[in-house]
């Protein structure tokens, strides 16, 4: 299995699980680099022990949801967006296929610094319709597939956590 | 630290605290507990219906339940507390800080009741609760204060005339204030008519009131704080400072003691000059004189009639036990094994909030689920969190106080970073972050710093922390969150075969059919 992670620093990296090994661990490759790692659960509610390349960390997890993890090491956090290849294929099949509705969700805990869609109104696949602070950094929160503004669920100001839905957007009839 | 007497303020016998109630909760009601546990006395803990399974109840000998949950329905309700200390046959209370700590009504109506109070008299805090009565207490007992007028100037002229008194950079305050409306910085007598026009009009429109208060505006001002304690029998004796200055919205973070910028010949100055503070207004207890530093000068801001948050710092490095001696004093012994104490090595303090500071310090509510505490030479933890602990909204924020000492700065700041990376706070966003951080800035390392400076580096987004170790944890992150995903992705087949019906594992399972179950 494949993971395409984010940070919130909006950096990224690849991580393929070429073999696992059971108690002795997971063979990687990390950007195309071969790593070995032993991850363990150490009290089952949320510290983990972790051997990367014969490093040792003592790990937090917090997770939001499945996709959405905060990291913790040795007192600094980092929010990790993690998508499997499926899902990651699924966005993109999704994204090419025919015109369907479309829920727009935070991608992380934030506040909605502004909301630039008005209700009714048409947005491109790709386009901006809102700008999500969080962790002091502006992000934009575009909509995937384009559609027609039905509801605005948020306003600027307002505190989101992630997987909320923002925005709901009916399918754009004049889409081909 | 030469004692000094004068005549006492009461003349009263030694009466033993034998049962003491501590009209407080959380991480402060613990600490009293543990002094009184070093005294032999026994504590009565009071609390409301959400802190049912509180640290500080399971500490106590004894427990009064006050029910309620609000602060108005629970440990402000004085009358309740004073009848739970009579019932439960305590002979003191204790009142912390925060709540009633500085209610004058209350330390009278426990006195009144024939209980010792352990804190300082109901005169002593309203003389020093209030801005302008303890602003002229300070001036007679030539404390030194921020200068400025006590009356407000309607015109530029006089303006003009009581500045040049002041001496530039002047702040113009309008004396309906409020909102940061109609203030103004002078910087020189040039721009004295147009600031004060200006001003003048901003409050006159704001407020329909455009006088003018005049006072030294303080450049790069410093929050620098001398710890007091006095007996009953007319010792008053200070501690040395704490350096509280880096503070956002006048809650502090990180305090340390001393101050990387006073030196002995200023410790002395300022010290005595607290220590005058208490002695103006009778003070017996312990009690903080904090002062604006600025420029090599320093004022005075106000007095905390009570023992303070940061009071650890202070105690580890004199080596002294201040709620002890607190209680000692109510009890009308004297302070006499305090004289002489002097400075040695460094503590620093941070306060663990469970708040966001990602988010606007926004408090962080939830159930603390995971907990992992740091050990070792020079640690103190004084807290009062527990695993599955509930953060609830009536309460402050304030969840533990982590000190590090050691024999200089540079080995208590060191001290204090493994204290953040060891600890770990899960289920609530705490300001451990935030704080290890700010410890590895320039501006700490220097202890170059003013109380802007928080503000100004949450405000200008956040500098990388200098790490040493070369390890790069983002990328680690990444990794570790792919691989917690690769585990759970293999685990949730495997229970959904092997349990029988459950919500979640329906719920899991659902999400594999749609997902379309692949053989991992």
């Amino acid at each position: 299995m494949k993971y395409f992670l984010k940070t919130q620093s909006d950096r990224r990296l690849e991580v393929e699980v070429a073999e696992d090994q059971g108690e002795q661990g997971f063979r990687l490759v990390v950007d195309g680099e071969e790593c070995q790692a032993v991850l363990r659960d150490v009290d089952r509610l949320g510290q983990y022990a972790l051997v990367l390349d014969g490093r040792s960390y003592a790990v937090s997890i917090e997770e939001t949801d499945e996709q959405h993890l905060y990291v913790n090491i040795a007192g600094e956090s980092w929010q990790v967006i993690a998508e499997d290849e499926r899902e990651k294929a699924a966005g993109a099949i999704a994204a090419q296929g025919p015109p369907k509705a479309e829920q727009i969700k935070a991608a992380m805990p934030g506040v909605i610094i502004s909301v630039s869609a008005e209700e009714g109104q048409t947005v491109g696949a790709g386009e901006t319709v809102a700008v999500l602070e969080a962790m002091k950094m502006q992000n934009e929160v575009q909509s995937q597939h384009g559609g027609v503004v039905e509801s605005l669920l948020v306003a600027s100001g307002d505190r989101v956590e992630a997987g909320q839905v923002l925005i709901k957007l009916a399918p754009n009839p004049d889409a081909e | 630290m030469a004692p000094s007497r004068s005549k006492p303020v009461t003349a009263s016998t030694p009466r033993p605290i034998r049962k003491l109630l501590i009209a407080n909760r959380g991480e402060i009601a613990v600490r009293i507990q543990r002094s009184c546990r070093d005294l032999g006395i026994e504590t009565v803990a009071i609390y409301s219906d959400a802190d049912r399974n509180a640290l500080h109840v399971r500490f106590a000998n004894q427990a009064v339940a006050l029910g309620g949950n609000t602060p108005a329905e629970s440990y402000l309700r004085g009358d309740r507390i004073i009848a739970a200390a009579k019932e439960t046959g305590a002979d003191a209370i204790h009142p912390g800080f925060g709540f009633l700590a500085e209610n004058g009504e209350f330390a009278d109506a426990v006195a009144a009741a024939g209980l010792a109070w352990v804190g300082p008299t109901a005169k002593s805090m309203e003389i020093m609760g209030d801005k302008l009565s303890s602003r002229r207490a300070m001036v007679a007992a030539k404390v030194p204060v921020v200068p400025g007028t006590t009356d407000a100037v309607d015109d530029p002229a006089a303006a003009l005339r009581i500045a040049e008194g002041i001496g530039y950079p002047v702040m113009l305050k309008a004396s309906a204030g409020g909102g940061g409306k109609g203030i103004r910085v002078v910087p020189s007598a040039q721009e004295m008519e147009s600031a004060f026009s200006t001003a003048s009009g901003e409050a006159q429109n704001a407020f329909g009131d455009g006088r003018m208060y005049l006072e030294k505006f303080l450049v790069s001002p410093r929050h620098i704080e001398i710890q007091v304690l006095g007996d009953k029998h007319g010792t008053v004796l200070h501690f040395g400072e704490r350096e509280c200055s880096l503070q956002r919205r006048h809650q502090k973070l990180i305090e340390e003691a001393p101050s990387p910028i006073i030196d002995e010949a200023t410790r002395q100055r300022m010290g005595e000059a607290a220590v005058a503070a208490a002695r103006a207004v009778n003070y017996h207890s312990a009690g903080t004189v904090e002062f604006l530093w600025s420029q090599g000068e320093f004022y005075f801001l106000e007095m905390n009639t009570r023992i303070q948050v940061e009071h650890g710092i202070t105690e580890e490095v004199y080596g002294v036990d201040l709620i002890s001696q607190m209680i000692r004093v109510a009890a009308g012994e004297k302070i006499d094994d305090c004289v002489g104490l002097v400075p040695r090595g460094h503590a620093i303090e941070v306060r663990l909030n469970a708040e966001d500071p990602d988010n606007g310090f926004l408090p962080s509510l939830g159930t603390v689920r995971n907990l992992r505490w740091p050990g070792g030479p020079g640690v103190r933890i004084d807290s009062g969190v527990y695993r599955g602990m509930e953060v609830t909204p009536y309460y402050d924020s304030m969840l533990a106080k982590l000190i590090a000492f050691g024999r200089d700065r540079e080995q208590a700041r060191r001290r204090m970073l493994r204290v953040l990376q060891e600890l770990h706070v899960g289920g609530v966003k705490t300001s451990a972050g935030i704080a290890l951080q700010l410890l590895q800035t320039e501006a700490f390392i220097t202890g170059d710093y003013d109380t802007g400076f928080l503000e100004r580096y949450v405000e200008g987004g956040r500098e990388a922390p200098k790490r040493e170790v070369t390890d790069d944890l983002e990328r680690v992150a990444a990794i570790v969150a792919a691989l917690h995903r690769q585990r759970a992705g293999a685990r949730r087949p495997a229970r959904s075969s092997q349990e029988s019906s459950g919500g979640s594992n329906w719920l899991r399972a659902a999400r594999l059919e749609q997902h379309g179950r692949s053989g991992r």
